[in-house]
């Protein structure tokens, strides 16, 4: 049907140019509880067409909120102006990237509509959970968030699809109060692929987690300042994602690459221990779904898993066609775009660092004085993989043992130096899928890695 | 303009069809014309035709609100029935409200038609120029856009508002290298009604070209001492934003987190700082004509010589703590400028950073907060000394505020906010 419409308008691409015609929608729900007051409480739905001309290098895009025929046929025309247009203040003239074959992917992904009371209700649930079991807590946030996207490919010279991405969570904020009367606060998200039923029809499940995090955070009432300084450290399976997506991934993005990033000079050439093997995975990871699954980016290049360190040598970028094109390398689908309004650029999907062989136990057993860090709530990094992770769940390593919790503090450093230091990696991946990329804009993407034992800077207070 | 007000007297029948007695709604249709410059050389020409309707619907004290890009008859509906049946789920709670009737409002603003072949010209020139200047500057993405849009407006109350406007926006990212030395990357942008000025002298677009151009070669700081930032106008911002967002922000005041909760008209920050979230001023690019609340939107002065004004409050937020709303969408910071200049405030420094951004997250609620310097130069004995890498500054944001050591007379205006250099004193700063 919809797929249909658009098919008919391959009539309409230009000969000569490689051109995209995206439908694209996006759904949104939201629901936020502070403190037991609903203060967000909306949905959202956009939808429109776009097409991308690639004329032999020069590209032009454009896009309509409408999904009508009219709408496909108005951005077909505008983009192909586009590109003409930019064309003639351009000094670019690139072969256009060789067809990876085409055909159609089979669809994937469905996505399950709730309702808003229902959603509501889970929320409330999780919300009297709470206040009812941990009183002394001094104030507690919960906040459903849901967005799928709806992709409909229809190409010149690649593969055409209808894929359908759906993730849902609920959040958990929950602040104490230290003696001193300073705040301190911890959150985890709940959920992950899939629609509201698939996550939240039975929210007690979550309960065990929810009182983890509890007993974590009375921990940081009581916790310290770490000791700033380069220390040896245990980091847990949602930093070690952290670090695979922020400080190496964004720098082994093509078009980072090409912008100077420290990976320009390291390819095949080792930039961690023997021990690290990290891969942006398409849409399979040891033989199970990934957490978001990508089969075909919007590009229509099928997508495939993109090995980017091999046992401590880097051997892969993550590419657009175009990119694959210059640097001599296979794209693997990694050009995605989050709304029908967006452009693809080349962005991650589900990357790892791979497990080892230590339990984390031995891991924290081996240590004398140091830390293991647990959760962090943002993490940054630069072109030249100098990085910084703000920590907010951790604790003090003493003689072989957990110590004290931590107060909020920060780990710093440059990747392919930390990740040199890496000298024993668990046998456990941590995943974290609910997140948002930035890069011009946002994408869902997910992380993860195993526990990894290696030095660091802490930042202390 | 006239088909959207078509389309909201369309809108309009349909909600009053379903007997909904309170409700507020919008409607947008916009345009862009963006121009994307990747490693130097013109490579996307993006245009965007877009729309986006959202009602919020009150049924009795129980809220719900939706908003979608779907402005036909049958997705206009649809914003109905989901604000509808969010309202219907939704507890009561009589904080949820919107302004009294502010009355009828109609105006346009910036610059609607683009100078496309002006603004292409400035592009070039700016390329040229950095190519010139600096030769080893990168420019690793340039977006350079055209936005126009028609927005209207109109509740239950009476309130109607309809704005048409447009501007320009500029925005660089950008990496230094010579040989094998390379930066890590920065980035700042402007929005301006006119293209009257090249853009490299607009907002702090040269000094973040020199910064980075300066940092090839950084230096690792030994040690850790407790020193002075002279924070750049772009880093303030940053800290300004988070400043009002862990003191005196609506969530915070709502859960009764904020340190600031009972601070309203005491002194607490320096008696140097002045912030005010401005609306109508001639260094804003462009004014809000009315707030997410339905208020016509005002200037609102926050702190007045480190004295707190007021929390910078939502209309919900006001109602459910008994204080007063502040009729401003935010963002817009003006701090006032100081009586030295930047460099009688670097002179002025034993040691610290000159800081041009800082890599962290936001700190925690007790204002603690730690990161990265980025773009950042050493200062000793009053001179800037080295670019630095691998440097860690931390400390409290509330004390921060209240150790300002001077604010310089230069102020950077970006279209967005006003801002000048501050220096502060007592902070962490640690290498390797």
């Amino acid at each position: 049907m919809f797929q249909d419409m658009l098919e008919k308008k391959r009539e309409l691409f230009a000969d000569g140019v490689q051109t995209v015609l995206r439908g694209h929608s996006n759904r949104n729900r939201r629901v936020v509880i502070l403190k037991g007051n609903i203060v967000q409480n909306t949905r959202s739905e956009s939808s429109g067409i776009s097409a991308r001309v690639n004329n032999n290098g020069t590209f032009g895009f454009a896009s309509v909120a409408q999904t009508t025929p009219e709408a496909a046929e108005k951005v077909l025309r505008a983009a192909t102006q586009n590109a003409s247009l930019l064309a003639q203040h351009a000094n670019r003239s690139i072969m256009l990237p060789p067809s990876l074959g085409t055909g159609m992917l089979e669809p994937h992904g469905v996505v399950n509509d709730a309702a808003q009371k229902d959603i509501i209700e889970a929320c409330q649930t999780v919300d009297a959970y709470v206040e009812k079991t941990y009183p002394d807590l001094t104030t507690r946030t919960i906040v459903y968030t849901e967005d799928s996207q709806d992709r409909t490919i229809v190409s010149s010279d690649a593969w055409n699809g209808h894929m359908i991405t759906p993730r849902c969570y609920i959040y958990v904020f929950i602040t104490a109060t230290t003696e001193s009367g300073n705040p301190v606060e911890l959150f985890k998200a709940f959920g992950g692929y899939g629609s509201f039923k698939d996550n939240f029809s039975d929210v007690t499940k979550y309960y065990p987690e929810i009182d983890e995090l509890y007993k974590r955070l009375m921990d940081k009432k009581e916790g310290v300042y770490a000791q700033s300084g380069y220390k040896t450290v245990v980091l847990g399976g949602f930093m070690s994602g952290m670090l695979a997506h922020e400080a190496v991934g964004h720098t082994v993005e093509a078009d980072l690459v090409r912008g100077g990033s420290v990976a320009g000079k390291n390819l095949n050439k080792k930039v961690a221990s023997d021990l690290v093997t990290m891969t942006d995975f398409a849409y399979t990871y040891n033989g199970s779904p990934a957490p978001l699954p990508v089969y075909l980016d919007d590009e229509g290049t099928v997508a495939e898993d993109e090995v980017l360190i091999k046992d401590g040598t880097l051997v892969g970028y993550m590419h657009d066609r175009e990119s694959a094109q210059h640097y001599g390398m296979k794209a693997s689908g990694n050009a995605r775009a989050w709304g029908f309004a967006d452009e693809p650029l080349i962005r991650m999907r589900n990357t790892c660092i791979l497990p080892g062989k230590s339990t984390l136990e031995e891991m924290i057993a081996s240590i004398d004085d140091g830390y293991y860090l647990i959760s962090s709530g943002n993490g940054q990094a630069d072109l030249t993989g100098e990085f910084m992770f703000g920590v907010t769940c951790g604790y003090e390593i003493k003689n072989g043992k957990l110590g004290k919790g931590l107060l909020d503090t920060t780990v710093s450093g440059v990747a392919f130096d930390m990740l040199k230091t890496v000298d024993m990696v668990s046998d456990k991946v941590e995943w974290s899928s609910s997140g948002f990329c930035g890069k011009k804009q946002m994408m869902a993407v997910s992380m993860g890695g195993p526990c990894m034992r290696c030095k660091i800077m802490i930042g202390g207070r | 303009m006239s088909d959207l007000k078509k389309l909201a007297d369309r809108f309009e029948s349909m909600i009053k069809g379903r007997d909904l007695a309170k409700y507020t709604y919008s409607l947008t249709e916009s345009e862009k014309q963006e121009f994307n410059i990747e490693h130097g050389e013109f490579k996307l020409l993006r245009t965007v035709y877009s729309g986006r309707g959202s009602l919020k619907v009150f049924l009795g004290e129980r809220m719900g609100s939706a908003n979608g890009t779907d402005l036909t008859d049958k997705g206009l509906e649809a914003l109905i029935e989901d604000a509808t049946a969010a309202a219907q789920s939704s507890p009561e709670d009589p904080a949820h409200d919107i302004a009294p009737d502010q009355g009828k409002h109609e105006r346009t603003q910036g610059v609607i038609e683009p100078d496309l072949n002006l603004f292409i010209e400035r592009i070039k020139e700016f390329l040229d120029t950095v190519a010139k200047e600096y030769p080893r500057v990168r420019i690793l993405n340039l977006g350079a856009s055209h936005d126009k849009w028609t927005w209207l407006c109109r509740n239950s109350n009476g309130s109607d508002f309809c704005e048409t406007a447009g501007c320009y926006t500029f925005m660089i990212e950008i990496s230094a290298a010579e040989g094998d030395a390379t930066t890590g990357f920065d980035y700042t942008a402007v929005t301006t009604k006119d293209l009257d000025t090249p853009f490299i002298e607009r907002g702090d677009i040269r000094r973040c070209i020199e910064s980075i151009d300066a940092s090839i070669y950084p230096e690792a700081i030994e040690g850790e001492f407790k020193g002075s930032l002279v924070i750049t106008p772009s880093c303030a911002t940053d800290f300004i934003g988070m400043l009002i967002g862990n003191y005196a922000s609506s969530g915070v005041v709502i859960d009764g987190t904020s340190l600031w909760l009972d601070k309203v008209g005491e002194q607490v920050v320096s008696d140097s700082l002045t912030l005010s979230l401005m609306n109508e001023d001639e260094r804003i690019t462009l004014s809000d004509l009315a707030t997410g609340d339905d208020f016509l939107a005002e200037n609102a002065t926050i702190i007045e010589k480190g004295v707190l004004k007021q929390h910078f409050l939502g209309l919900y937020a006001a109602n459910k703590t008994g204080r007063p709303v502040v009729k401003n969408n935010g963002g817009n910071y003006v701090v006032e400028p100081g009586d030295k200049s930047l460099d009688e405030l670097i002179a002025g420094v034993d040691k610290g950073l000159v800081l041009g951004r800082f890599s962290g997250g936001n700190p925690g609620t007790n204002g603690d907060f730690s990161g990265v310097a980025k773009n950042s130069f050493l200062i000793e004995n009053g001179r800037i000394k080295c670019a630095v890498s691998e440097t860690m500054v931390n400390g409290n944001l509330w004390d921060m505020f209240k150790n300002i050591r001077g604010i310089s007379k230069e102020l950077v205006c970006n279209g967005s906010t006003v801002m000048p250099y501050i220096a502060v004193d007592g902070i962490n700063i640690s290498g390797k």
